[in-house]
């Protein structure tokens, strides 16, 4: 009896473990028309990493009163969907009780950086604290991540990290270098979202990564610490290249996906993008998520570190 | 799992608090330019002493994937939720879904014991009635518990009484939930009781067919607890009344009434909260009818009397009183020095204080819950060491899938 109750819980206990990510597969396929993970971000000097792409007219209102419309049963985040004031929905990340290694505010910053160098992000803002009105009446909740449900932007489907039409172009292995960079370990391919945009008569399909809020800690497989300065200071950034592939430091489920599979010219190109980004906008990005800029400073040095070894990285591969 | 929003959005109940516990309620932080404050509450106290990397990390680890309590849709790990006597581990798959914007919950999980005490349940809760004024909901359980200590009626029992029983039983139960506030709610239950006790020591062929039972009970209930599975501050306050009606021959129809309160009164930015409990249930005499063994109050064990062993004393009536000191030693690792007091009577007017328990402990947890504990009490039968994976004064009693059969303390 008792050796069927250790085996029964550990069957129950290992269905809350991960799975991992096959190995991505190229694609001959062509790119469907109107299908884009990156587009190169040609005013990526003057773009704005506070209010990010979406802009301040997008962004929640600190003082609003938002209805409370459902709590959230996905994910292990708290969170739940609200209502502004002129009817606008959105989808709330909250901390863990306690505040230990919030996602929300690194979803903000991370998906700044990504959108500001090209990549797709759907609208997402941060606020500390808001006004929740709920069956009960009207309280100050802790806030989060607020993103926007818009029908400029509507989530129609998720894609595969293993299996899509970007597998093995530029932009899709600099996604991942970027991911390893800021120490992303959620990558499950349910975090990968396909996106509806619609601007006017014009509708375009954008391959993005949401939730990227596990991030900017270290990539222990159990456990990892996420919005965690002295961890993400911690980690190592590339350990190597074997083979012509970079070996990076990363230890996560989704080893898969950057084990014997990024050149150190793509590593380079990532390094160099994201390196074209200006103190100022880095500090934007995470006064966005509302950091306090000592701790700020020790990400942004960290993560400019890890941009000089990958364009030194790719230095040293184009001198071979 | 109940979760509180931060801060002090019941101002009522906080001036009870306050009242009863002289609960100091920490001011909001000063109103920043362009955005609210964080509510109070929101982060968790630093221990004394710094935290080892490995139990933060087991901390993070446990308050993802087992402390968002009922709010994941998706199949679960029931885990832990098993009566005292279970044995320390207990665990099963669950599955629940919420519906309709959270006006629907569909639950069902099994799980099975160290023990091997077993259980099922299945569930659907209506919570948003009348703007979540009203809530109903109705269950089905199904227990199947091996071998329960018991020790015989009264306070004088001797150890060398135990023996055991074993029990199986269905319980379909609806409820009806009125919320005036959500802090306060009146709830009235009423369902089918159908119980059998296994052949053993205790029971003979003739008396394993136990009465059918419908038990109906009213409880009114104050909740101010933070987190109600790792409450540092807060109070509770809770009476119940109810009547088990023997439908067969009607003589083990009887009633029962308990009142019940907890305070959590944090110092020290919450680094020292001190809980004190107190509950007392009463079955009231009645010439023409009796109570069945296994509903009689009862008392001792992890969670009421922690140097005595589960269900050691049981009688008409039951007072426990305990008081806790917990001290952050880590921001996940508390000290607990308690102490634990109360007995059995025949009558209501003979309780006392007199079984004793003190000891210390250790708790892990995250802020919203305790995931383990270590207890090693010292009383008048000796020394105890218990390991549970729930908060002592979690109260599952208040949980909807708590056992009504047999009583737990």
């Amino acid at each position: 009896m008792r050796a069927a109750t250790i085996v029964l819980a550990a069957v129950a206990l290992s269905g809350v473990s991960c799975a991992g990510v096959g190995r991505p597969q190229v694609e001959n396929a062509p790119v469907p028309p109107g299908a884009s993970m990156w587009v190169e971000p040609a005013d990526l000097a003057a773009r704005d990493l506070y209010n990010g792409q979406w802009g301040a007219a997008n962004a929640p209102d600190p003082k609003d009163v938002y209805d409370l419309i459902e709590r959230k049963h996905t994910g292990v985040n708290l969170g739940m969907t609200v209502k502004d004031s002129k009817g606008r929905e959105w989808s709330v990340k909250q901390p863990y009780p306690g505040n230990l290694d919030s996602e929300a505010p690194v979803e903000v910053v991370v998906s700044r950086l990504l959108s500001a160098i090209g990549y797709h992000q759907p609208p997402v803002y941060h606020l500390p604290a808001f006004t929740l009105k709920d069956d009960f009446g009207r309280h100050v909740e802790v806030g989060g991540r607020f993103r926007l449900k818009t029908d400029k932007a509507k989530e129609v489907g998720m894609w595969d990290w293993a299996s899509n039409p970007f597998v093995g172009k530029k932009e899709y292995q600099g996604l991942i270098v970027l991911l390893t960079m800021f120490n992303s370990t959620d990558l499950k391919s349910s975090n990968n979202s396909l996106y509806e945009h619609r601007d006017g008569d014009l509708v375009e399909q954008w391959y993005l990564t949401r939730d990227v809020g596990s991030a900017l800690g270290d990539t222990e497989r159990h456990a990892p610490r996420k919005n965690h300065v002295d961890s993400f200071e911690r980690m190592p950034f590339i350990l190597g290249v074997n083979n012509g592939f970079v070996d990076f430091a990363y230890k996560g489920w989704y080893k898969n996906l950057v084990t014997e599979r990024i050149t150190p010219e793509e590593v380079a190109w990532a390094c160099n993008l994201l390196g074209r980004l200006t103190d100022q906008q880095m500090q934007d990005a995470f006064r966005a998520a509302h950091y306090e800029p000592d701790i700020a400073n020790r990400f942004i040095a960290r993560l400019r570190a890890k941009i000089q070894q990958g364009r030194s990285l790719g230095l040293a591969a184009a001198r071979d | 799992m109940k979760t509180r929003p931060y801060g002090s959005p019941w101002p009522f109940a906080a001036i009870i608090t306050n009242l009863a516990f002289g609960l100091l309620c920490a001011p909001l932080g000063a109103a920043a330019q362009d955005t609210l404050p964080v509510p109070d509450g929101f982060n968790e106290p630093k221990g004394f002493i710094a935290e080892p990397a490995q139990i933060t990390r087991a901390a993070i680890w446990a308050d993802r994937h087992l402390g968002k309590g009922d709010l994941t849709n998706g199949f679960y790990v029931e885990r832990g939720k098993m009566i005292p006597g279970a044995g320390w581990l207990s665990a099963g798959p669950g599955y629940r879904k919420w519906f309709g914007r959270d006006t629907l919950l569909l639950d069902g999980s099994a799980g099975i014991s160290w023990n091997g005490y077993k259980t099922a349940q299945a569930r659907a809760e209506l919570p948003k009635f009348a703007r979540s004024r009203l809530a109903l909901g109705a269950q089905v359980r199904w227990l199947d518990y091996g071998n329960v200590d018991y020790f015989g009626v009264g306070p004088d029992t001797g150890e060398s009484a135990l023996t055991q029983f074993g029990i199986t039983a269905t319980h379909v139960a609806a409820h009806a939930t009125l919320r005036p506030t959500s802090w306060f709610d009146i709830d009235a239950q009423v369902g089918v009781l159908s119980p059998t006790l296994q052949e053993g020591p205790l029971v003979s062929a003739t008396t394993a067919d136990q009465p059918t039972f419908i038990p109906t009970e009213v409880s009114m209930t104050i909740d101010t607890r933070n987190f109600p599975e790792h409450p540092t501050k807060g109070l509770l306050l809770r009476g119940a009344a109810s009547h088990y009606e023997d439908r067969d021959s009607g003589a083990f129809t009887h009633q029962r009434v308990e009142g019940e309160m907890a305070g959590y009164l944090p110092m020290a930015g919450e680094r020292v909260v001190l809980m004190v409990h107190s509950w007392i249930v009463s079955t009231p005499r009645d010439h023409d009818t009796s109570v069945p063994f296994y509903l009689l109050p009862s008392l001792g064990g992890s969670n009421s009397l922690r140097s005595f062993a589960d269900y050691r004393f049981h009688d008409r009536n039951m007072l426990v009183a305990n008081a806790e000191l917990r001290l952050a030693m880590m921001t996940h690792v508390d000290l607990a020095l308690f102490a634990d007091a109360g007995n059995v009577a025949a009558r209501v007017h003979d309780l006392n204080l007199d079984k004793q328990s003190y000891g210390a402990g250790l708790r892990f947890h995250t802020r919203r819950q305790t995931f383990a504990r270590v207890d090693v009490a010292q009383g008048s039968e000796g020394w105890r060491v218990l390991f549970r994976l729930t908060d002592p004064f979690a109260l599952s009693r208040l949980e909807r899938r708590a056992a009504v059969v047999p009583f737990v303390p």
